[in-house]
């Protein structure tokens, strides 16, 4: 009881999760939940259907069944203002998607004048606080073309800082990047994680995964196949199909 | 004018510069004002065509959800369905007909315009069919990931098209846009049927006068060629405006390093 009472609160709850595309099914029935100040990462091979689960967290796609809970109030079922639900949940992508047509800055103080109804000045200055943070504040004049892509995804999750989200969702956030530049955006998570940032993280980057989450999620054809710590998961892996997923990477 | 033409005599070996000349002198009056009013016709008539274009186009963009309530469903429906049956039949008819029907049968259910009036609306609502579908393609053409972007953000969808997509779809659509403007300032010619005083009308009463219609229609061609240059290098030149500049300046952090360099 002690242990209980000492745990955080429950953000997110995932209840027997399905999604199908025609008559494929993607996902099969996942569980899962999220504390407060948990750092989730859901790891396994492509096509286990990683991505398609974090969608389904702030509903970009449709779940086909089941149940998503957002502190304790079912997302799917009942109307609940979807636009406020998403501000509140905040995400970070793999193809970054800053707004092409808009600076830096002004990425960044979108979401929080249009959907936070904040004034400019306010917006402006948290803006210029988390790019700063994120180590872009000289470049808050540039456009989104003109930058790297480790420097557009360092801004993508300034962006998604500045809406005071309660969990941020990342996409493969590193997958589209290059070596030195992975190293510079895990910079930023490492940190954004020692902050206590509520994150679900799907990654290929199994030492972040493993140095940085406090819950590590490995799926395989669209199922859980096993969720604990993450030294648990590496170090001590019940199923031998997380085994064999792991053994390159334990290995190398 | 009437001291000018006064001051000048017919030329009488029919030598086709002299005619022009002549012509050109003579009737400058009635050319510039049928410059005017094609100029006019076609660039309201463009403008008002993008605002109908830009309301068919996004709405053909929202998507109806399973979970929408049915007077939704049905409403969105049946304004798609409205906006899908005005392309088609602005788009599959020739406007000079169009013309002819609105002029000669909006009379009929108690509407009554004139012919200028008549021809700015045939114009807009023309312009209007073809931009919709160049909208719908410019909406299509912006990556979906900066749709996604803006929802998961907490953005409603016309915000995320206002504030995000549509600038980055009028962009793609410039050179549409551009096309139609010189579209629209040839075609303004139909309007001469509904004895709308544009280029064409004007060409048609100088050359009426003396007959010389190769002297007057060669004056009225050079004045339509002007026109169309002159706009397509505007819009050139907006589009580069649109682009932005190349490189961007650092925003000074108090460090003096950075100070100065692009």
């Amino acid at each position: 009881m002690a242990e209980k009472k000492r745990k955080e609160e429950i953000v997110i709850r995932v209840d027997d999760l399905k999604k199908s595309f025609g008559n494929h099914q993607v996902l099969k029935g996942v569980d899962f939940h999220v504390r407060k100040g948990d750092v989730t990462c859901i790891i396994g091979a492509s096509g286990s259907g990683k991505t398609t689960l974090l969608r389904c967290l702030n509903l970009l796609e449709t779940p086909t069944s089941g149940q998503i809970y957002f502190h304790e109030q079912p997302i799917t079922k009942y109307k609940m203002n979807i636009e406020q639900f998403r501000s509140r949940m905040g995400m970070v992508f793999q193809s970054f998607n800053l707004f092409n047509n808009m600076s830096v800055l002004d990425n960044c103080m979108l979401g929080p004048i249009h959907v936070l109804k904040k004034n400019k000045e306010e917006a402006r200055e948290e803006a210029e606080k988390y790019l700063e943070k994120v180590g872009m504040h000289p470049q808050i004049n540039a456009m989104p073309h003109q930058l790297s892509g480790g420097q557009k995804q360092r801004v993508a999750i300034a962006r998604a800082l500045c809406m005071h989200p309660e969990v941020i969702l990342f996409d493969e956030p590193t997958s589209a990047l290059d070596p030195q530049m992975v190293g510079e955006v895990l910079a930023v998570m490492k940190e954004m994680a020692q902050e206590g940032i509520t994150m679900v993280i799907v990654t290929h980057e199994m030492a972040f995964a493993r140095d940085v989450s406090t819950k590590t999620i490995f799926m395989k054809d669209g199922s859980v196949v096993e969720q604990g710590s993450p030294e648990r998961i590496f170090y001590n892996p019940t199923s031998p199909y997380t085994a064999e997923f792991l053994a390159r990477f334990m290995a190398g | 004018m009437f001291v000018l033409s006064a001051s000048l005599s017919v030329p009488t070996d029919g030598n086709f510069a002299d005619w022009v000349i002549f012509l050109t002198q003579e009737y400058g009056g009635i050319f510039l004002e049928g410059c005017m009013w094609t100029l006019l016709i076609a660039l309201v008539g463009t403008v008002a065509g993008c605002v109908i274009g830009f309301i068919c186009g996004s709405i053909q963009t929202i998507e109806i959800q399973d979970t929408d309530p049915l007077y939704k469903k049905l409403f969105i429906g049946i304004l798609k369905l409205i906006f899908n049956i005005y392309v088609e039949v602005f788009r599959g008819t020739p406007m000079m007909v169009q013309a002819m029907v609105m002029y000669y049968g909006l009379p009929m259910i108690g509407i009554s315009l004139a012919a200028l009036p008549c021809g700015f609306l045939v114009v807009s609502i023309n312009t209007g069919a073809y931009m919709a579908e160049s909208v719908r393609g410019g909406i299509d053409s912006v990556d979906i990931g900066q749709f996604e972007a803006g929802k998961a953000i907490g953005m409603k969808h016309f915000e995320i098209l206002r504030f995000i997509v549509m600038p980055q779809a009028i962009r793609n659509i410039m050179p549409q846009i551009g096309n139609q403007l010189v579209i629209n300032i040839k075609d303004t010619s139909v309007l001469n049927v509904i004895s709308v005083s544009e280029l064409f009308f004007a060409g048609k009463t100088a050359a009426s006068v003396y007959y010389k219609y190769f002297e007057s229609f060669f004056i009225v061609a050079v004045i339509y060629l002007c026109l169309t240059l002159v706009i397509s290098r505007i819009i050139r030149f907006i589009e580069k405006k649109m682009d932005g500049a190349a490189d961007y300046s650092l925003e000074s952090t108090g460090s003096t390093e950075l100070k100065g360099e692009v």
